[in-house]
Order: C-alpha cells, then structure tokens, then sequence
C-alpha cells in the first residue's frame, strides 16, 4: 500500500450469532481483511447503543461498520 | 412525572461556549424515565460536546456524573467537589435541578440542558402527553379523573366549547376533547349527574396566577426551623 494513502480505522460490531461468526469462519478459511477493521464482538447488534458509536469515534476512529 | 426534552446541540454549545471545563450533571428521576438527562443522555451529551467542540477547534473537557434527584440538595453534595473544579455546570434536570444547584452551590455557573416541558405521563412508547397543570386546586373529582384544565386547551369547567368536533380539538385533529373524554367517562359509568352542577369560574390564585408557590407543613418542620 501507498505510504501516502489514507487506510481508515473501522470499528466493527458485530452480532454474536451471524456477523462475528462470520468473520470467525473468515479467519478459518484464511479469508484477509485490512488490519484497520477492529471488530467487537456484541451478545446482539440490538446491545448497540449510540455511545459505544460515539466513544468510537472519540477514541479515533475513522468508521463504524454495524454488522448482524 | 415531570417531562423535558433536550435543547438542539447548537444551544447547548453556545450556552458553555465560554468554558473550558464543563460537567454534564443528568437526573436520575424524572428526566432518566423519559429519557433527556438521565445517566445514558449526560454520557451521550458529554461525548457530542468533546467532539463538537474538538471539531470547532477548541476542544473542550467534558466529564460527565449523574445524580439520584438534582432537585434535593442532599443528593448534590456528593458531587460538590467535581462542581468546584469547571467552569460550567450544564444541567440535564429539569429547571428545579438547575436551580436546586444555583441555590446549593453558590459559586457556580449552571446552564440549562433540557427545555422543561410539561407534567404528564408517557402514553405509548416514545409518547409523552400532558396530564396535570399543578393549578393548586384538583378539580379531578369532579370530573371522572380527566382533567380539563391541562387537557382542554382552553381549560373550560362547564362542558366542551363549539370547537369540539367528533371528540377532538379544534386546535389539532390528534388532541382528544378533553370534554369529550369526561362524557365518555362519566356516561360509561352512570355518573352523567355529576356534570350537572355548574362550575363557578375557577379561583386561580392557587395556580401561578397567584404568584410563586410555596408550602409549609408545621408538623415536619424541625424545632430549629420554626419562626
């Protein structure tokens, strides 16, 4: 990659049951993704509150991807 | 119970834009119940205003706490010492939460976060309607327990005016007749009759019309505090 090319930080919070079993399964087909996607595991993407968006975003991150 | 609503952002903003260091104060009472200024919108409110403020250029320091009651000063004492250390104390109270914290802590600067809105209580979810107009004097009794004077808009006593059309106000179509609704009330349980007696005009002096309100119960008052 370009040193000068902007690679968002992406926070993403994914449902126990379908998205994060998802990204799971992705790890153990040895599927890639960027290194700036941080994904964080929830019991359900109902638990998602518009503070831990916020708090996301205030702890620097560039996008939150919402997944379940 | 008593129901606010926050004031848009840009308000807020402007109202702490002199400050450096503000503490969001929440309630964890009324305004916690119909979800403006309890402990989850004081963290929200503080996180908008650290990064609105970041983004403006001039990021601000803003802590967050909230307490049991703002509107007792018993329950303020426990965050005195985080008052005494910012420049602004913005309030998500109701405005007796602003003012029991004007009147406890002498020194410091309170704003207002919440608009103050009405009494009443939540009707479905996300819906709240105005249900008592504390006038001082509950005429309830007389009316099968709905009130005409925060339900009728122009808080009739003697039976629904001639903008009462198929039980709502002529004000807007999605305001029930608060006559309307006495009727119904009354007509469902036999107790047509108690319409009958007339009603003399209401004496307000109960009400705000009689200037600021005040009660005093001798018998819990301490022997200290008796004039």
């Amino acid at each position: 990659m370009n040193d000068n090319e902007f690679e968002p930080n992406i926070i993403a919070f994914c449902c126990h049951y379908c998205a994060y079993a998802a990204a799971d399964l992705a790890g153990s087909l040895r599927l890639e993704y960027p290194t700036a996607v941080k994904v964080v595991e929830l019991p359900c993407t109902g638990k998602l509150d518009v503070l831990y968006v916020l708090r996301a975003f205030e702890n620097g991150a560039d996008g939150v991807l919402v997944a379940g | 119970m008593i129901i606010a609503e926050q004031k848009p952002l840009a308000e807020v903003k402007a109202l702490v834009a002199d400050a450096q260091k503000v503490l969001v104060v929440g309630c964890g009472t009324c305004v916690t119940v119909c979800f403006a200024g309890g402990a989850r919108e004081a963290a929200i409110m503080a996180a908008s205003l650290r990064m609105a403020t970041q983004l403006d250029g001039n990021g601000k320091e803003v802590a967050e706490v909230v307490v049991q009651r703002q509107c007792e000063w018993e329950y303020l004492d426990e965050i005195a010492q985080q008052v005494g250390e910012v420049d602004v104390v913005l309030s998500l109270g109701c405005g007796i939460g602003v003012q029991a914290m004007v009147e406890h802590f002498s020194n410091a600067w309170v704003v207002p976060g919440l608009n103050t809105s009405f009494l009443g209580l939540p009707t479905e979810q996300g819906v709240w309607a105005e249900r008592c107009a504390a006038c001082g004097d509950c005429i309830l009794g007389l009316t099968g327990g709905i009130c005409p004077i925060a339900r009728c808009s122009k808080s009739l006593l003697n039976g629904p005016c001639g903008g009462s059309e198929n039980g709502h106000c002529e004000i807007n179509a999605e305001v029930p007749c608060a006559w309307q609704l006495i009727y119904d009330r009354l007509s469902s349980l036999g107790k047509l009759d108690r319409l009958l007696e007339i009603q003399p005009p209401k004496n307000w002096r109960t009400a705000r019309d009689g200037g600021p309100r005040k009660i005093v119960r001798p018998d819990l008052r301490l022997p200290a505090e008796e004039e």
